[in-house]
C-alpha cells in the first residue's frame, strides 16, 4: 500500500476505451497545481497509457500500486 | 489573421490535395441529395450539420486560396478567407462528423465528404483549435509507441493476472500461457484496447479454438486518425504494423473497434499479412467447427447495430448476424440496416469529447430505429458504438441493454 | 460595331471557347494525375456489379438518387438524356451522320421537344434552389450556370422552333446548309460568315445563342459542370 494521500480519487474500473485517460485528464484540469489524483483502473493498457499520457501532458505519476487486477495511479499535477 | 498564419494554413491545405481530394473538392453540384442522410442533421436539422454544409466550409477556403475565381471573384463560389469565425465553422463541421460515410454512399457523384473534412481537421491542428482530448490521446499513443520497451514488463505482469480470468471462462486446468505475448511466427497477432474486457474474451475464444496467437503491446484504436493528424495517425498505425512484421505473423486480428479495423485493412496500402476483425475470426471458427457456442442463450428481443466502419466501410454484414442468430431466440433487424444503417453518432472519436448533449440529439435516428425494432438488447462490435449506444439508451431513458458480440460469444463458449 | 461584335462571337469566340474547354479539361486531368495517390482505398460495401459495369451503372444511372428522391431522379434523367439528343442534333448541323439517321428525321430529333424539356428542367433546377434547404446550400455559381444554360437553350429553341414551325421559317426555308457552311468553315480553320448567315431573319438570336453556348463551354472545366467527368473517378474510388 502506498502512504501517499490523494486529494481526489477516481474509480475507472471497467470503463470502455478511451474513457479512463479522458476522465483523468478532464479531472486533472479542474485541480490545483501540486494536488494529487488517485485513479483506480483495471485496464492492463493503462500501465503504459497513463505514463505516456503523463509525459505528454506534463504531469507526474508519483506512484503506481498494483493490487491484483486493479492498479492505482497517483498523479501529481505539475502545471 | 496574420499573414504568416494564413500562409501556413494554405500550405496545410496544399499538402492534403492528393488525387481524390482534388476531384472531391471540384465535384459537388450542391444537388442537396445528401442533405438529410446524416444522422446529426436528423437530430439537429441545421445546414451546418448536413454533409454538403460541412464540405462547403472547406470548399470556401479552398476556392479562396487555390482557385483564380475565388481570388478575383470570391462571390462566384462564396469563397472566404481564413478568420476566427471560419475556423470555428471548420471545427463544428469536422467534429460533428463521425466519418460513417452514409452521405458518401448516397451522393450521386460518390463524393467522400468525411475525406474532405480531413482538410478541416489538419487546419484545426495547425491553428491550435483541434479538440484537446483527441490531440492528447494521440500524443499519448505516439509517446507509448516511442517508449514501449519501458512499459513491456509491467504490461506482461498485468496480463498474467488476466490469464486467470481467461482460465475461469474456459475452465482450463492452468492459467499459464493463456495470453501469449512476443510469440514469433504465431498465426495471429491480436490487437486489443486498453480495457481488460477487450483482451479477456478474445483470449478465451482464441484458446477455445486452439489458435496459435499472440497479444500486441499496443491498443488498436488510432486517436491520431480521429484528431485528423496524418503524421501521428500513420505513426500510431505503424506501431502495430511494425510489431506484426517483426513477429512475422500471418494475420492481425483487430478487437471490436471500427476505425482500428478500417485503417490497416483499407487505408495503409498493401501489407504482408491479412487484416481481420475479431467478428470475422469468430465466424470462421464457428464455420470450421473450432468453437461451439450455446444456442438460444439470449431470450429477450435482440438486434444488431452495424458499426459503420465494419459494415458500410468494411463489408462485414452477414457474419455478426449469423453468430448472433445462433445465440438469440428472438433476433430482430433494425430498419434501415446494413449499408443504409444509421450511424449511432459515436464514431470519429466523438465519444471521447465532452459533448454528451450533442450526441444524445444526434443519436435520435438510432434511438427511433431501436425502438421500432422492439429489441431490449442491442449487440454491436465497436467500442465507440457501444459507448454511444449506452449514452443514447440513458439519454432517452430507453432501458436498452448494450452488449458486445465478442463478450457474448466469450461467455457462452461450449468447451 | 454590332457587326464586329457578332463576328467576334460567331468566329473568334467559338475558337476561344473550344480551346478553353479542351485545354481546360486536359489541365484539370493533368493536375489530378500529377497529385499524389493515397495509399488506401475508399471502398463502400457491398460493391454491387463488376468494377466497370458497376461504375457505369453508378455514374450514369445514379441509382442512389433514385432511392433518395424518385421525382428528382426522373427530371435529372430527362435532363441529361435531352443533352445527349441535343449533342446529336448539333452534330447534324455540321454534317450528315448516317448513324443518327437510322430513324430518318429532319435535323434535331424530337422536333423541338428536347429543347423544351431542357428549359423546363433548367427552370425546375433554378426554382428548386429558391426553397429550403437547397436555398441555404446554393452559391452564386449555381444560379449563374443555370441562367446561362437557360438562355442558351431558350435562344437555341427559338432558332429551331421559328425555323421549323413559323411562317417565316417556311418562307425563308433555312436549311441546315446555312449552318453547315459556317460550322465547317470553323472546323477547317477557314472561318467565314457568308451572307446566308448574316442575312438570316433571326441572326441576332443566333448570335445570342452562340454567345451563351460559348460562355457555357468556357465555364465547363472550371465550374461544377466538371461533375460530368469527375463523377467516374469518384465512383471508381468507391469500388476500388
Amino acid at each position: 500500500m502506498s502512504d501517499i494521500k490523494a486529494d481526489v480519487t477516481m474509480d475507472l474500473k471497467g470503463l470502455a476505451c478511451p474513457l479512463p485517460v479522458v476522465k483523468v485528464s478532464q479531472q486533472i484540469k479542474k485541480m490545483q497545481v501540486g494536488q494529487i489524483l488517485m485513479a483506480e483502473t483495471t485496464d492492463p493498457g493503462a500501465l503504459a497509457d497513463f505514463p505516456a499520457w503523463a509525459k505528454t501532458s506534463g504531469n507526474e505519476i508519483i506512484d503506481t500500486v498494483k493490487d491484483g487486477t486493479t492498479t492505482k495511479f497517483f498523479i501529481k499535477k505539475l502545471k | 489573421m496574420e499573414r504568416e498564419k494564413v500562409l501556413e494554413l494554405k500550405q496545410v491545405i496544399g499538402k492534403k490535395l492528393n488525387r481524390p481530394m482534388l476531384y472531391y473538392l471540384d465535384l459537388c453540384t450542391r444537388c442537396g441529395l445528401c442533405y438529410d442522410t446524416c444522422h446529426v442533421y436528423q437530430g439537429i436539422p441545421k445546414k451546418e450539420y448536413s454533409p454538403v454544409g460541412r464540405a462547403e466550409v472547406v470548399r470556401r477556403v479552398f476556392r479562396k486560396y487555390f482557385k483564380p475565381a475565388g481570388k478575383f471573384f470570391p462571390w462566384w463560389g462564396d469563397a472566404h478567407e481564413f478568420d476566427e469565425n471560419l475556423m470555428e465553422e471548420l471545427r463544428e463541421a469536422a467534429f460533428s462528423c463521425t466519418g460513417c460515410r452514409r452521405c458518401t454512399m448516397f451522393c450521386p457523384f460518390g463524393i467522400d465528404m468525411p475525406y474532405i473534412l480531413g482538410i478541416a481537421k489538419e487546419l484545426l491542428i495547425a491553428y491550435g483549435n483541434a479538440p484537446e482530448e483527441l490531440v492528447m490521446l494521440a500524443d499519448s499513443a505516439v509517446e507509448k509507441g516511442k517508449s514501449i520497451d519501458m512499459f513491456k514488463e509491467g504490461f506482461r505482469g498485468v496480463i498474467k493476472d488476466l490469464e486467470q480470468e481467461v482460465q475461469k471462462l474456459i475452465g482450463a486446468s492452468s492459467s499459464d500461457g493463456l495470453i501469449p505475448m512476443d510469440k514469433k511466427g504465431a498465426n495471429i497477432l491480436f490487437v486489443g484496447l486498453s480495457g481488460a474486457h477487450s483482451i479477456i474474451y478474445p483470449a478465451a475464444i482464441f484458446n477455445a479454438a486452439k489458435e496459435d496467437w499472440t497479444l500486441s503491446y499496443f491498443e488498436a484504436v488510432n486517436f491520431g486518425y480521429f484528431a485528423g493528424d496524418s503524421e501521428k495517425s500513420n505513426f500510431i498505425a505503424n506501431r502495430i504494423i511494425n510489431e506484426a512484421k517483426a513477429l512475422g505473423v500471418k494475420e492481425i486480428v483487430i478487437v471490436e473497434c471500427g476505425t482500428a479495423y478500417r485503417i490497416p485493412k483499407f487505408l495503409m496500402g498493401p501489407l504482408p499479412f491479412k487484416v481481420s476483425s475479431i467478428v470475422e475470426v469468430i465466424y470462421r471458427y464457428i464455420k470450421e467447427g473450432r468453437i461451439k457456442i450455446k444456442q438460444g442463450i439470449v431470450s429477450e428481443p435482440v438486434t444488431w447495430h452495424d458499426p459503420c466502419q465494419l459494415g458500410r466501410n468494411g463489408g462485414i454484414y452477414e457474419q455478426p448476424r449469423e453468430i448472433l442468430q445462433i445465440m438469440a431466440n428472438d433476433y430482430r433487424e433494425m430498419n434501415p440496416n446494413c449499408e443504409y444503417n444509421w450511424c449511432c453518432g459515436g464514431g470519429g472519436g466523438l465519444v471521447a469529447l465532452d459533448n454528451e448533449e450533442f450526441r444524445i440529439k444526434s443519436g435520435k435516428p438510432k434511438k427511433e430505429q431501436i425502438e421500432k425494432s422492439g429489441a431490449t438488447m442491442v449487440v454491436t462490435a465497436c467500442e465507440n458504438c457501444h459507448l454511444q449506444l449506452s449514452t443514447i439508451s440513458q439519454g432517452y431513458n430507453m432501458g436498452v441493454k448494450v452488449e458486445s458480440l465478442t463478450k457474448l460469444v466469450g461467455e457462452n463458449l461450449i468447451i | 460595331m454590332l457587326g464586329y461584335l457578332s463576328y467576334f462571337i460567331l468566329i473568334p469566340m467559338v475558337y476561344i471557347a473550344f480551346a478553353t474547354l479542351i485545354f481546360g479539361l486536359i489541365y484539370k486531368f493533368y493536375i489530378i494525375w500529377k497529385a499524389p495517390a493515397p495509399a488506401g482505398t475508399g471502398a463502400i460495401f457491398p460493391k454491387k456489379g463488376s468494377k466497370v459495369s458497376g461504375l457505369i451503372y453508378d455514374a450514369m444511372l445514379v441509382p442512389m438518387a433514385y432511392t433518395k428522391q424518385k421525382g428528382f431522379w426522373f427530371i435529372i434523367m430527362f435532363f441529361h438524356i435531352a443533352f445527349f439528343f441535343l449533342f446529336l442534333g448539333h452534330l447534324e448541323l455540321i454534317a450528315d451522320f448516317k448513324f443518327i439517321q437510322i430513324i430518318p428525321h429532319r435535323i434535331f430529333l424530337g422536333g423541338g421537344l428536347v429543347g423544351i424539356i431542357l428549359m423546363l428542367a433548367t427552370l425546375y433546377f433554378l426554382f428548386r434552389r429558391f426553397g429550403t434547404p437547397y436555398r441555404e446550400i446554393s452559391i452564386p455559381e449555381d444560379f449563374v450556370i443555370l441562367l446561362v444554360l437557360f438562355f442558351c437553350i431558350l435562344f437555341g429553341s427559338i432558332l429551331h422552333l421559328a425555323e421549323r414551325y413559323s411562317d417565316w421559317g417556311a418562307v425563308l426555308r433555312v436549311d441546315a446548309n446555312v449552318y453547315r457552311n459556317w460550322l465547317q468553315s470553323l472546323i477547317w480553320f477557314k472561318p467565314q460568315l457568308s451572307y446566308t448567315i448574316t442575312e438570316l431573319s433571326h441572326f441576332t438570336i443566333l448570335v445570342l445563342h452562340v454567345l451563351f453556348a460559348n460562355i457555357f463551354l468556357m465555364m465547363f472545366p472550371f465550374s461544377k459542370m466538371i461533375h460530368s467527368v469527375f463523377t467516374f473517378l469518384a465512383h471508381y474510388r468507391k469500388r476500388n
